[in-house]
């Protein structure tokens, strides 16, 4: 964690900007594009849905800013030797904000709603996978049951959010306000789309989950999520005063509090794919091999990160970024910057020089001679990284065009395999994320995978991940999989974007979760 | 006047068939399934073709497409323009929790550029030709050129970074509306301005004003009492057409201020392909455009007598 501080003379804030805050209301400014698109993380596939969840709900257990799991409203669990029997102790004496009790139907009932087709749960069904039966026992005791090892439970429950099961069945499809009935610090108050959530404190919480330093109620009056659109004013509100807090702080802005008392910033890497970039191996150029390597020697990174972010970004070199607990530092070796080597192989492969110091086809299978080497590099943002290696690529001859698409003719190109470059980032301190973008399972419609690259042996491997107990095991074979990955040079990484959180002097007990997506506020206060 | 009226009416109704039509097939020809759609954007997690079939299923997708489109119609007659796939709740509601903020914005945005572009207009063409012609018409190019975004993110560094006045974004307050009012109205302000001062002068040459002259009233009272109420007739119709930029302008201004509004809403669905969202929000839109230019037509027979209508 990066807490940075140093002493410069601050500015003095005036109240009379904005809406004037009061001691015990939190104020967290976030980019518009973090605002869910409906707040019930039973169907929402997003983090900042879950995040926001875990606010108003505890779930049954809490990953730690330590990356273990630690007891919410379950105390203990454990799971049989084959992977295929979960049970958990529940909390006792939990009641939900409407009064209900929280026990063991309570959770079945919330997980057959997630798995119930009519639900529509865009992601936390599968992460909670297959499950043959739920039993309960007692008020407590509760074992899930399936029929294949599903080792990565934990990382589902972490972030499914309990429901009172009263108000779930009494409530109307979308109203948030009656779904979001949940035994967290805050109650769910008002969602405004495009402008802001509010939550108030409940005063009957507990505060018996591990994160909580003190029982009972927490310190905050309420919390106001107010989703900004323009990075400009994101960059600005806490020194405006128009929030005490700024989720996802773009680095650029971060000049003015970096070396100034008054504030506080966090860095938290998010452990995933960074910014990758896939390739599309089905068609030319990219179906030969030589082509993707010299893309990836004529690239460079780390240049990329000291322009466009002042070194601000984190290094991601393959199919894992760096910071992730299962990369495989071998993959920034096998591809450093090498403008000459990358030369060599596009002119082994066929695309040779032509007058304008770009290449074309001489002889290259199923191309015609004399066709541009172009390679569209398409993303949904970050688009200037693929401005530099555009700069960088043209050197050794290749023109990339870079073009920003949206999301959903991102899935249409992907769908035609009509695409060269492809962004694709997911985000999981998990290496099961390599299943899901790697697996040929998943090439099909609202599959994953992407490439149209085929691997027994890749497939094989991946498949063995989600059977696997021991972290050290499932990193060896995700460093097996990333090894072929990179071997076959099937994607451009590229750099990997950390959350900056920015704090005003005024938050006190602020934590940052493992994940740089996510945060706790169970033990936060805001002193005059 | 209640013949003209209803006539009107009536004729409205072939356009928004037509609008309606536009939007129900332009939505389907993007590229992009809303099912999809809606089961990605997830930080991982596999999605089966079983899942995708049943979810289209649930959206009324695998209809044959003028079933659905007979479908919206037939609801959009009773008022129901069915439910947001994305927040599942009825897209009316949708439209009319966010509807009252852009009309708020739309309606300051427009008396900013009338407060700023009639006086600008007028004097302009009372001193025709001087250097204050010359520099009211230089303001009101400048007005009518800037892009909305700039606009508002420089007004937004001088007024909330620099000086710390006004809010930077979000919506609720009256003190929150200022800069969003005053960057949308300054471009249709520079618009008005030069069409008042254009058609004050041609006013001017008029007999009526000519005779109200030779009648010795002052020459403040000919202006306002004779000419400006002449000259106001194009202004007014441009005043129509300008409330629908004022609209579209919403949807750049709320952007930038963050605030909530029909136009972020309908950026939002377009790009979640959110197809009764879209649809509905935009024949809501076009209702109102088509209901204000109806105001407009109206004002005229108070504004000039000589309109004959419906005769």
């Amino acid at each position: 964690m990066a807490a940075l501080k140093a002493g410069v003379a601050s500015v003095a804030l005036m109240a009379s900007v904005g809406s004037a805050m009061a001691a015990g209301d939190l104020i967290i400014a976030m980019p518009a594009n973090n605002e869910p698109a409906s707040l019930d993380g039973h169907i929402d596939p997003y983090q900042s849905t879950w995040l926001i969840n875990s606010l108003i709900t505890d779930p049954l257990v809490i990953l730690a800013p330590d990356g273990t799991y630690i007891p919410g409203l379950a105390t203990e669990w454990s799971v049989s030797e084959d992977g295929m029997t979960w049970s958990f102790t529940l909390r006792e004496g939990i009641t939900f904000h409407d009064g209900e009790p929280f026990n063991a139907e309570a959770v079945r009932a919330n997980l057959e709603r997630v798995l119930a087709p009519e639900t529509a749960s865009a992601q936390l069904a599968s992460d909670i996978g297959q499950i043959a039966s739920i039993e309960t026992d007692g008020e407590t005791g509760l074992t899930i049951t399936y029929d294949s090892p599903w080792v990565t439970l934990l990382d589902a429950l972490r972030r499914a959010p309990m429901w009172s099961p009263a108000a779930l069945e009494a409530a109307a499809p979308g109203d948030m306000a009656a779904i979001l009935v949940g035994t967290g610090p805050f109650q769910f108050v008002d969602w405004t789309q495009n402008d802001n959530i509010t939550l108030e404190r409940w005063d009957d919480y507990a505060g018996a989950t591990a994160i909580s330093e003190e029982p009972g109620p927490v310190g905050l009056d309420s919390v106001t999520i107010r989703f900004v659109g323009e990075s400009a004013v994101l960059g600005q509100v806490l020194a405006t005063g128009e929030a005490n807090m700024v989720y996802t702080l773009p680095p650029l802005f971060s000049d003015q509090y970096v070396d100034n008392p008054d504030y506080t910033l966090m860095s938290r890497g998010q452990a995933g794919t960074g910014l990758q970039m896939v390739m599309n191996v089905s068609s030319p150029p990219l179906d030969d091999i030589r082509v993707r390597q010299a893309l990836l020697l004529a690239k460079d990174s780390a240049a990329a990160n000291d322009i466009l972010y002042d070194g601000l970004y984190q290094a991601s070199d393959g199919p894992l970024n760096n910071i992730h607990p299962c990369y495989w530092d071998g993959a920034a070796e096998m591809y450093p910057y090498d403008p000459d080597r990358a030369a060599a192989l596009l002119d082994d492969a066929g695309w040779i020089l032509g007058d304008d110091g770009m290449r074309v086809a001489q002889g290259v299978a199923g191309v015609e001679d004399g066709t541009p080497l172009t390679v569209r590099y398409s993303t949904l943002h970050h688009q200037e990284i693929g401005e530099v290696f555009q700069a960088q690529m043209r050197s050794v001859g290749i023109d990339l065009q870079i073009e920003v698409v949206p999301g959903p003719v991102q899935l249409d190109m992907v769908q035609r395999r009509d695409f060269e470059l492809m962004y694709e980032r997911q985000r999981s301190p998990s290496p099961l994320i390599l299943d899901q973008v790697w697996n040929s399972a998943y090439d099909e419609p609202g599959g994953w995978a992407w490439t149209g690259y085929a691997d027994p042996e890749l497939d094989e491997i991946l498949n063995q991940l989600r059977g696997v107990f021991d972290d050290a095991e499932r990193c060896d074979l995700a460093v097996e999989a990333q090894q072929i990955i990179m071997e076959n040079a099937l994607m451009l990484p590229t750099l990997s974007q950390p959350i900056i959180v920015g704090l005003d002097a005024s938050v006190e007990g602020f934590t940052m979760g493992a994940e740089g997506n996510w945060f706790f506020l169970h033990n936060t206060s805001i002193s005059e | 006047m209640g013949r003209y009226l209803l006539s009107r009416l009536l004729q409205l109704v072939p356009v928004l068939i037509l609008v309606s039509l536009i939007v129900f097939a332009v939505m389907r020809l993007l590229p992009g399934d809303p099912a999809l759609l809606m089961l990605s954007g997830a930080e991982g997690g596999a999605i089966t073709p079983e899942r995708l079939n049943e979810l289209r299923e649930q959206m009324g997708m695998n209809e044959p497409v003028l079933t659905q489109y007979f479908n919206f119609i037939w609801g959009a007659v009773q008022g129901d323009l069915g439910s947001s796939i994305r927040f599942q709740v009825p897209v009316v509601e949708l439209i009319l929790g966010r509807f009252g903020s852009t009309l708020e914005l739309a309606v300051a945005g427009l008396l900013v550029a009338i407060a700023i572009g009639m006086p600008l207009g007028m004097l302009a063409a009372a001193r025709q030709g001087g250097w204050v012609d010359t520099l009211c018409m230089t303001l009101s190019y400048v007005g009518s050129s800037m892009p909305v975004y700039w606009l508002g993110l420089l007004l937004v560094l001088l007024f909330s970074f620099t000086l710390r006045w006004l809010p930077s974004a979000g919506g609720g307050s009256l003190e929150a509306l200022i800069l969003p009012a005053f960057t949308l109205g300054l471009l249709s302000a520079g618009v008005l301005a030069r069409l008042i001062r254009s058609s004050m002068l041609e006013v001017g040459t008029e007999d009526y004003m000519r005779t109200a002259r030779a009648k010795g009233l002052y020459p403040r009272m000919v202006i306002i009492r004779h000419g400006l109420k002449n000259a106001m007739i194009p202004v007014l119709t441009m005043m129509g057409l300008q409330f629908g930029a004022l609209l579209a302008g919403t949807v750049v201004t709320e952007t930038v201020f963050s605030r909530p509004g029909l136009g972020r809403l309908i950026v939002d669905a377009i790009l979640s392909k959110d197809y009764p969202l879209v649809q509905g929000a935009i024949l809501f839109l076009a209702v109102v455009y088509l209901l204000v230019n109806l105001a407009v037509d109206i004002a005229y027979a108070w504004l000039d007598p000589r309109i004959r209508y419906g005769s």
